[in-house]
């Protein structure tokens, strides 16, 4: 037999191999699409119900901006004393909402950049990691009840705006952590001393160093805190003592007046189309800078 | 060259002529003395190459020089005469070139390079016109505005380089510089860094493992072994005239030959090796007595090698039967291994002309060998 005499023909494995070769993906994709299906379907359907004028129905169309309008001048609806959203007022747990998640957010930037540097490099970070992400594991209720008692009964601090503050911090502190360390355990300490060899002292070193490298999980940080304590439900329940916070109100009136119900669909979209520009603006800030580092 | 003579070399300079002086520096981490009560000097404008293996203890003096290790005990540290045993990093005069370039990836290269500039305060315009005068010193010229993570390796190096040469040091620490860069680029880079060392006249002190390295550059090598100072000199005093067996294993020396020392007289050792006496320079510090155990070192290309026919050289005391063991090709040249009554001997044969079928003995030439002490110190 000689070498090269054969005809080259397409090459083809028989169908059930094919089949067989296939099949792993192809149940993947298909559950992919499941899962995206059920996650986002609710909420597509939301927002196009917030749109709807018989949103109870459950039926898109008679399009409508109607329920925008009243959640938005609630508070004049109220005293003219239309139909809808006669008790919806949403401008008070809004700006609470607004206020907790902003503190709640400083909050966590100043306490992941305290221990977020610092923990891949310690002997015990294993322990303490643990420690620090141990309240993901609670369950809200969980907590609430726990920080409530605490509070109350052990530390006497008053409820209110600064219980809310704290439950919302010990809720996002843990997510803020998480999303430093990603960028923190991959930041090269042999920069700073780069730094500091070349005559740079330690504020600088902190300035203009450590601040930029580290700058994508401090935005990181601050996006989940603020987004965190926004949406934040159980621990507000058990901290609230008279504050209605955002998720609270549309909870309650959600639970209470059937009435409410296409208000809370636009409350919500509203909220939701809010967060994901935030989440851009986030994303953008920590990843699309770079030439602005130094002045 | 012992290390307390070289002290006392030192010590001779004048002061101004001292740039650096480091006295009795120990440095622990836990319980391992990484730098074991070492004392250095350097002159200005001076190659000075500390040489060793992983563990020696060379990177930590180097980080204790730059102030980035504070060393468990010190007599001191002077840099161009003033105490800095009390100074941190930052206000050193000393700048470091690290191994892993260190370069600051959210910079451009320019703002890499002004960075020890703009940390002193220097003025934007000025800190530009340093850059780039760096980055034409460092062949990069147009690089200014690129980022770091489009540089190649050589590249980042120089850029590193550049950064550290900057804010003109009183001495450059360069860290195992060339350690990431393959072959090639190595050894260009060796010619620049030389050319650069002459250029601006700025000490250097250079860390490396490589005697290749140590010998292409340096004015003067310190090799250290297990945080101490083995063996201090010029790169000749070290190739040739090694002061103990690990230093001559060490820069290369292929046949290290174990035996008894005989007599020592007018600088020349003579060694009984099995039945043969084998004579060469000692080169150890003081001479032993008779009867101690030395190591008589040769180089493989010292070895040479003769058949029944071929004449016998005057001067060739060293001689031993030998047969042929393998050859192997390295291109240009052979590395032969012989076959003799006391172990094997390696030749290294660069002229393919001398290469001998019906060899019979090997010899070489007393001045081209060194007998040296087989413990260190």
């Amino acid at each position: 037999m000689t070498i090269g005499n054969l005809s080259p023909t397409r090459f083809r494995l028989p169908f059930w191999q094919r089949l067989a070769d296939w099949a792993p993906t192809g149940i993947s994709i298909i559950f992919g699409y499941a899962v995206l299906f059920i996650l986002y379907f609710p909420i597509a359907m939301l927002m196009i119900l917030s749109f709807s004028g018989e949103p109870n129905t459950g039926i898109p169309g008679d399009w409508t901006l109607t329920w925008y309008e009243s959640v938005i001048f609630a508070d004049t609806a109220q005293r003219e004393g239309e139909a809808y959203g006669s008790n919806f007022r949403v401008g008070d747990p809004l700006l609470l909402s607004i206020m907790l998640a902003f503190i709640t957010a400083v909050a966590c930037v100043i306490a992941v950049l305290i221990v977020g540097p610092i923990l891949p490099r310690i002997k015990w970070r294993g322990p303490f990691l643990v420690g620090f992400l141990m309240p993901l594991m609670i369950p809200g209720i969980v907590g609430g009840v726990g920080l409530f008692m605490w509070y109350r009964l052990v530390i006497h601090v008053k409820m209110g705006i600064w219980s809310l503050v704290l439950a919302h911090f010990v809720w996002a502190f843990p997510f803020a952590l998480l999303a430093m360390l990603v960028v923190a355990s991959r930041f090269d300490t042999r920069l700073m001393e780069a730094a500091e060899d070349l005559g740079a002292k330690p504020w600088q070193r902190f300035w203009q160093i450590e601040i930029p490298i580290l700058k994508p999980g401090i935005y990181a940080a601050g996006f989940f805190g603020f987004l965190l304590s926004f949406n934040e439900l159980p621990f507000s329940i058990f901290m609230r003592s008279g504050q209605d916070t955002l998720p609270l109100y549309l909870w309650i009136q959600s639970g209470a007046h059937n009435t409410t119900v296409p208000l809370i669909f636009a409350m919500s979209t509203i909220v939701t189309v809010g967060s994901i520009g935030l989440t851009f603006l986030a994303i953008k800030l920590a990843f699309g800078g770079g030439k602005n580092d130094v002045k | 060259m012992t290390s307390s003579e070289a002290h006392a070399d030192g010590a001779r300079a004048s002061d101004e002529a001292l740039v650096l002086s480091v006295q009795n520096a120990t440095h622990q981490f836990g319980s391992l003395v990484a730098v074991d009560n070492v004392s250095i000097t350097a002159r200005r404008g001076e190659f000075l190459t500390l040489l060793g293996e992983s563990g020696s203890g060379k990177t930590t003096l180097l980080r204790v020089i730059a102030g980035l290790e504070r060393p468990t005990q010190l007599g001191g540290i002077f840099i161009e005469g003033l105490d800095v045993s009390a100074v941190p990093a930052s206000r050193r005069n000393c700048t470091t070139v690290f191994q892993h370039y260190a370069l600051f990836p959210h910079m451009s290269v320019g703002q890499n390079i002004e960075y020890g500039l703009r940390v002193r305060g220097v003025s934007l315009s000025e800190r530009r016109e340093r850059a780039m005068e760096a980055l034409k010193l460092v062949r990069l010229p147009d690089k200014y505005e690129r980022r770091v993570h489009q540089l190649s390796g050589g590249e980042r190096q120089r850029i590193s380089l550049a950064r550290a040469l900057v804010t003109r040091p009183a001495i450059l620490l360069l860290d195992e510089p060339l350690g990431a860069l393959d072959e090639k680029l190595r050894v260009d880079m060796q010619v620049e860094l030389l050319d650069l060392h002459k250029k601006l006249g700025i000490t250097f002190i250079y860390v490396t493992h490589s005697q290749e390295e140590a010998l292409t550059m340096s004015d003067r090598i310190i090799l250290m072994r297990s945080g101490n100072i083995v063996q201090e000199g010029p790169p000749t005093d070290l190739f040739d005239r090694p002061g103990n067996r690990f230093v001559a294993d060490f820069m290369g020396v292929e046949n290290l030959l174990e035996g008894t020392l005989e007599t020592v007289s007018d600088g020349r050792a003579s060694v009984r090796v099995g039945d043969h006496e084998l004579s060469g320079i000692w080169s150890g510090g003081n001479t032993p007595a008779a009867g101690t155990k030395v190591c008589v070192a040769v180089r493989a290309e010292r070895i040479r090698l003769s058949n029944e026919s071929g004449e016998v050289q005057e001067d060739a005391v060293n001689r031993l039967p030998c047969r042929a063991g393998i050859t192997i090709y390295k291109g240009k040249y052979l590395d032969r291994t012989l076959d003799t009554d006391i172990g094997d001997v390696k030749a290294r044969i660069w002229d393919h002309e001398a290469d001998l079928v019906d060899l019979t003995s090997l010899w070489w030439r007393e001045d081209e060998c060194a007998v040296t002490g087989v413990e260190d110190g």
